[in-house]
């Protein structure tokens, strides 16, 4: 396999993997770091600030590009060049991902 | 400086929402006659291929733009929402966080289907991340455009 050849193989598992990594990131606040804007201060992992609030939303997408990195160089590294994939996953995983989420943030939209 | 940078912000989403608005259109109604067109039909005939880059590009800058100001946003703007009790817009707004990370994952594959010759399936699937990421942009657009009608520039 070329390059060329393993990109789709590594787009498209990146794509599901970091969307259901992000979704369960956010459910479960396994943030990768932590940003306090109050003070300027980062903190590796779901920290507190020592003041203010703590923002994980960078953290989040961290933990989720790393997850989605990992996964998508695996793959793209496996026999039988991608043919046992299918590349709706690259936006279906998204889509599921979506609705979850408003699933989680239904309580703002009910009030 | 914070004004300056969400009115930059602001503008680039705009030029993001009609490039890819413009896709979007183009792969579910492409025009298949040729002949004189009217506004919509050279609204459906541009060629979409073109638009890829410029979008990933803008996606990005925006993201990270926005992403910067939303340092300020969470200690000011985010504050006002809660007071206020503005909970759909304030929902609205933490939607438009986690669709916008979402979008960044769809960003590689969508532009591979972009550049690919592709079977049928890929064709679907060049249509499905087009029009999610369309979703996304628009989405971020008007809860932003609604959360600064409400906290205002400045104030």
């Amino acid at each position: 396999m070329t390059v060329r050849s393993r990109f789709p193989v590594f787009a498209v598992t990146f794509a599901a993997v970091y969307a259901a990594v992000y979704y369960f990131a956010v459910a479960n606040n396994w943030a990768l770091f932590s940003y306090g804007p109050a003070v300027g201060e980062w903190t590796i992992l779901n920290h507190p600030a020592s003041d203010g609030p703590t923002m994980f939303w960078y953290g989040w997408i961290g933990t989720a590009a790393l997850a989605g990195v990992a996964a998508g160089l695996i793959a793209s590294w496996l026999p039988g060049n991608g043919r046992w994939l299918w590349s709706g996953l690259a936006w279906l995983v998204p889509l599921c991902a979506i609705g979850a989420i408003v699933h989680m943030l239904r309580g703002y939209f009910l009030r | 400086m914070w004004i300056t940078l969400v009115i930059v912000h602001g503008l680039l989403a705009f030029l993001l929402l009609g490039a890819v608005t413009h896709q979007v259109v183009s792969v579910w109604a492409p025009v298949r006659a040729a002949g004189p067109r009217n506004f919509v039909g050279r609204f459906r005939a541009v060629g979409s291929a073109n638009y890829v880059n410029a979008v990933i590009v803008l996606y990005l800058v925006t993201a990270i733009l926005g992403s910067f100001i939303y340092t300020d946003y969470r200690i000011t703007a985010r504050l006002t929402l809660e007071q206020g009790h503005f909970w759909k817009s304030f929902g609205a707004f933490e939607l438009k966080e986690h669709l916008i990370a979402i979008g960044l994952a769809l960003l590689p594959a969508y532009w591979y289907f972009w550049q690919a010759s592709l079977t049928p399936g890929d064709v679907r699937t060049r249509k499905a991340l087009t029009t999610l990421l369309a979703f996304i942009v628009w989405w971020a657009f008007l809860a932003g455009h609604v959360v600064n009608n409400i906290r205002g520039l400045g104030t």
